[in-house]
């Protein structure tokens, strides 16, 4: 195995990372102003994914428009759980709001279909051929690194988005707002904050953030259906419980993490030990365990902030 | 590794424990199977008095005149319909209702004529003097089984080589305990006895640590040092620092909490047979198929709290979910919880919090009686100045987690240092 | 008088548990003798192995506050213990409920311990990622295990379908027969007052380790034969394509015991009944659902939504709302008619 082989493969993670890192950082935002966990995030990405793609495929409309789109479906369904559904429910408690997300990843399933006709599809296979090469080949180290080029629009994509928002939260009135309502809700209102706006809003950039991630994953050569989010997004739980979730820095570090531990796991099967080859068929499962471990060493998360009881 | 080890490990000191655990246990049984034996007879009597007889024949004549009542407005309703006069129905109805009335006359008087010689009723005393055999027996099986304990932890007493001692009046000694917070020293150096049977009082403005010092004793917090000795059940002093926060109660140190801690979702006698939980010596097994085993320890257990709630005077509230409830009744249901540990030393985190005057004047009657007749020490944190100089035979108080002052409430108010911690330096104060 | 001794006897979980077996024994005879078809009661029995789950998760849910999505992995282990136990070793039913018996005992032990230190959301994501373990574990394994229905034998009888009926129907029953009693005893109070309140459970002598390991023991237990009937009762399953040991089906069953109200058994079974009952039960047989399946999963989950929105007490709340105002009207109408001192 050589330099150049080791580090392709840890490039090939890139776009992997930054789906898992935006989807996290949506889990981790709909969690700090609602304390619930939204199992709907991957199929409302879906289902904009699913938009983005008919625009581009059957309409011709350029990718970044048909995203535009897309993360707008991801926008509407974000304000109906949170506006529609949530606040008119009868004191509905994090748990409830969770079985209504479940509810609705079964609504949002058997919706694709009746909708998209074919339950499966290609969408972006045509979104880099013709024009320039999808490749980019750099001479490194003696061999040739070979870089895709959606990786890198995709890591360029995601370093801006996150860094905006990450400023915004920081400097802006709006994330000094998101700050204190995740802090505290009841206090927050009580020092003038609208903490249901704010509610609303990051319910909105989670699922739009949910469906960037879902087409950035897509235009890697992943085939569309109703479910192939889900794998993103237990690992962005997992992400988000890893990094934790006191902070919002904390989950896209996890996320970052998995991938990379993943690939580094995955370099075992070229040690020179015997059987060594049938270590990628465990990759997942040594992966998850180390991330088990470090999660009972550090039950708050590699970045999070213990929290005194009280009695 | 070790830690888990640590969790896994019973904790204290085994054997003693065990056996004068099993001894109170016993004695408890003992208790309540004579409370029960005095309780049980009255019952068939009661049901049998004229009055209660009459008072069961009032409720079938009430249902018959309301049958009656029904007939006849079934027979007008048809008679409006099908057109007709319902003089008829009315007439019936009359009837009828005399009838029953004419019969339940008669039926009270029968009562009375008769009632003088049926009264005995020696035919249906028969099982309730079975059951006083019975009970009976089971009194002197437990009689020999708590002799042959008191033989046996007087043996572990006599072998076990306690490596503490404390003086036969002491019931609770802290020495130089501490409990940082990083650098927040809580308490530093805290030194105190408490004696037995008296009721024991912590002041100290806001701030001062006191609830620091309760979940160190209580275990709740881990004392970063110090020691606190307590004189455990069967008379050996013990070293609380061995104990884990839930097997602190074996030894009889149960506690209240600041902010309310009963449980909502269950009713009021559930929380208290919750406090009796580690006086139940049935099995996981016992307890999935309901052996007769649980089911005896359970009505013991149940008479048990329904005694201690007659005590708290909260009988009218036992099938009450405690959501909701006022919130005196709430620090009440607190207390009554914790008298049904079989307590030797009762740790009270402000009780008069949130009481309105005539309510803490009742709350002091209560503590002091709970002090006697239970024959328990108390210790108490309370800002209520009055409460603690009107009970407490001892009072400490403290002020940034140092000891302040010791002794009697007089000699407590008249010392400088607490006046200069509650009032301030100043002379005009 | 009678009425009164019939509904106190009604209040008994036995004769409640009793009554239910008795009424499934029929159906299961009535689809023998022709009268309805197979397919309902075959997916009574399959709804009875979710409710089976369901209710372990209850107790831990409902009674000890704690939330876990590993369900779909320890089904798995049940399925794969029965998988191998009786069709690799040729062994009977009763050695593959003693295997997956001590490998779920180990795994709750393990999760419990994890309770102690990881608690709320976190534990609940944690357990995600185990069962995610077990799925990948199981999976790199065997990719499809499948029993002859030559080896799914009882006592040396070989069980077909309504045999395997009985099997899952008197397992559902002694389930909840002991569950309910453990309810309604010291270990089930501890377990509410451990829900709570940590602390006041601790200062009341309740041991919040030996509780939750038991509560996780439990569930563990409970889903573990459920994979363990399933295999009884469907005899194959494909991993890499079924959902039975994805995240959905911890959803799903995390949505049952909801939907059904967190603390009552039978509303616990109720919920399993609507999540999987209804579209394998009624649905399923309407011929437009047939033509439109997808139409099935969309009201399974409108129905969830719906429920939970309207109704956070779940389906016994709603049920017993609409007991009270039932009988308050029919108070009225009897006021209406007789007056007021009759009623």
């Amino acid at each position: 195995m050589t330099l150049p082989f080791a580090l392709m493969m840890l490039l090939g993670q890139l776009v992997n990372m930054c789906v898992t890192a935006l989807a996290a950082f949506a889990v981790t935002m709909v969690f700090r102003t609602s304390t619930t966990t939204n199992f709907a995030q991957g199929s409302v990405a879906a289902l904009g994914c699913y938009y983005t793609a008919e625009l581009f495929g059957k309409y011709g409309v350029p990718v970044y428009l048909g995203l535009i789109a897309g993360m707008l479906v991801g926008v509407l369904c974000g304000l109906f759980i949170d506006i529609v559904i949530f606040r008119n429910g009868k004191s509905v408690n994090p748990v409830g709001k969770q079985i209504i997300t479940m509810g609705l990843v079964s609504i949002i399933f058997g919706g694709i279909p009746l909708r998209f006709g074919n339950p499966e599809r290609v969408p972006f296979e045509s979104l880099y051929r013709g024009k320039e090469a999808a490749n980019i080949i750099v001479d490194f180290a003696g061999g040739k690194l070979v870089v895709s080029r959606h990786a890198l629009i995709c890591l360029g994509v995601t370093v801006a988005v996150l860094a905006a928002l990450f400023l915004l939260l920081k400097f802006s009135k709006w994330g000094l707002a998101v700050r204190a309502t995740a802090s505290n809700e009841f206090t927050a209102e009580l020092m003038g904050i609208n903490s249901h706006a704010i509610t609303a809003i990051s319910w909105a950039l989670a699922c739009a953030l949910g469906v960037l991630a879902a087409v950035m994953y897509a235009g890697n050569g992943t085939a569309i259906t109703a479910s192939f989010m889900t794998t993103i997004q237990v690992n962005a739980f997992l992400a988000c419980i890893l990094g934790g979730f006191s902070t919002f820095y904390g989950p896209v570090v996890g996320a970052v993490c998995i991938p990379l531990v993943s690939t580094l796991v995955s370099f075992l099967q070229y040690l020179p030990i015997e059987g060594a080859a049938a270590i990628s068929r465990w990759n997942m499962v040594i992966v998850y365990v180390l991330l088990m471990i470090v999660i009972l060493i550090k039950p708050q998360g590699l970045l999070g902030k213990p929290v005194a009881k009280k009695v | 590794m070790a830690r888990i080890w640590d969790k896994l490990r019973p904790s204290g000191s085994g054997k003693l424990l065990r056996l004068s655990q099993e001894y109170d246990r016993l004695r408890r049984e003992l208790e309540d199977l004579e409370a029960e034996a005095e309780a049980r007879p009255a019952e068939p009597q009661r049901n049998k008095t004229g009055a209660d007889r009459l008072q069961r024949y009032d409720a079938r004549a009430y249902m018959a005149k309301r049958a009656a009542n029904h007939a006849a407005a079934k027979a007008i309703f048809r008679a409006v319909r099908e057109g007709g006069s319902f003089d008829e129905a009315l007439r019936t109805q009359e009837k009828k209702l005399a009838r029953i009335e004419d019969k339940r006359r008669a039926f009270a008087a029968r009562l009375e004529r008769g009632g003088a010689e049926r009264k005995p009723a020696p035919a249906k005393q028969k099982p309730s003097a079975e059951r006083v055999k019975r009970t009976a027996a089971e009194k002197a099986a437990l009689e020999k089984k708590l002799a042959a304990l008191e033989t046996r932890i007087a043996r572990a007493k006599g072998s076990g080589h306690s490596r503490i001692s404390l003086p036969d009046d002491v019931a609770l000694r802290v020495r130089g305990l501490k409990m940082y917070f990083g650098g927040l020293k809580a308490v530093d150096d805290l030194s105190f006895d408490v004696k037995k049977g008296e009721i024991f009082g912590l002041i100290g403005p806001n701030g001062a640590g006191k609830t620091t010092v309760f979940n160190c004793i209580t275990r709740f917090y881990n004392a970063t040092g110090g020691d606190m000795h307590f004189s455990g059940r069967g008379g050996e002093a013990v070293d609380l620092r061995d104990f884990r926060v839930h097997d602190v109660i074996l030894h009889g140190i149960v506690r209240t909490f600041q902010n309310v801690e009963v449980i909502r979702e269950v009713t009021v006698l559930e929380n208290l047979l919750i406090a009796g939980h580690r006086g139940y010596g049935s099995s996981l097994v016992a307890q999935a198929l309901h052996l007769p085993v649980l089911k005896k320890e359970e009505r013991l257990m149940r008479e048990r709290a329904l005694r201690v709630l007659e005590f708290m005077g909260l009988t009218e509230y036992k099938d009450w979910y405690a959501f909701g409830l006022p919130y005196g009744v709430l620090k009440r249901i607190e207390i009554a919880r914790t008298l049904m540990c079989d307590p030797r030393l009762i740790i009270l985190d402000e009780p008069a919090a949130g009481l309105n005057d005539t309510e803490t004047a009742e709350l002091a009657q209560l503590i002091r009686r709970i002090n006697k007749e239970y024959d328990c020490t108390i210790l108490l944190v309370e800002h209520d100045m009055g409460l603690v100089m009107d009970i407490c035979d001892t009072v400490c108080a403290i002020s940034f987690g140092k000891l302040l002052a010791i002794g009697t409430t007089e000699q407590v108010q008249a010392d400088r240092n607490v006046q200069t911690a509650y009032l301030g330096a100043s002379e005009e104060a | 008088m009678k009425m009164h001794k019939l509904r106190r006897l009604m209040s008994v979980p036995l004769t409640q548990i009793i009554l239910f077996a008795a009424l499934m024994t029929a159906l299961q005879l009535l689809s023998m003798a022709g009268l309805i078809p197979n397919s309902f009661t075959y997916a009574i029995g399959s709804t009875l192995i979710y409710a089976i789950v369901a209710i372990g998760f209850c107790l831990l849910l409902g009674y000890s506050g704690l939330a876990s999505l590993g369900t779909a992995g320890f089904i798995g282990v049940g399925a794969y213990a029965a998988y191998y136990v009786m069709e690799s070793f040729g062994m009977p039913y009763i050695a593959a409920l003693a295997v997956t018996l001590a490998i779920s005992v180990a795994i709750g032990v393990a999760v419990g311990f994890i309770s102690l230190r990881v608690e709320g959301l976190y534990l609940a994501i944690l357990t995600l990622g185990l069962s995610e373990i077990l799925r990948n574990l199981l999976m790199a394994v065997q990719a499809t295990i499948k029993i002859d229905i030559s080896n799914a034998r009882l006592f040396g009888v070989q069980l077909n379908d309504s045999g395997a009926y009985m099997l899952v129907l008197v397992t559902f029953s002694l389930l909840v027969w002991l569950t309910s009693n453990l309810i309604d005893s010291p270990t089930g109070r501890a377990m509410l007052a451990m829900k709570n309140s940590t602390s006041a459970a601790q200062a009341m002598g309740v041991s919040l380790m030996k509780h939750r390991l038991l509560a996780f023991v439990i569930s563990t237990v409970f889903a573990a034969i459920g994979g363990l009937l399933y295999m009884m009762y469907v005899r194959v399953m494909t991993t890499s394509v079924s959902t039975l040991l994805t995240m959905t089906t911890s959803l799903n069953i995390l949505g049952a015991v909801i939907i059904g109200g967190a603390k009552s058994l039978w509303g616990t079974t109720l919920g399993a009944f609507i999540v999987y009952g209804i579209q394998s039960m009624f649905l399923s047989k309407i011929p437009f659902f047939q033509k439109n399946p997808a139409f099935i999963t969309m009201l399974t989950g409108l129905l969830i939504v719906v429920v939970v929105m309207f109704f956070p007490g779940g389906l016994t709340q709603f049920l017993s709302g609409i007991k009270a105002k039932l009988q308050r009207s029919f108070r009225k109408v009897r006021e209406d008619i007789y007056g007021k001192d009759l009623g």
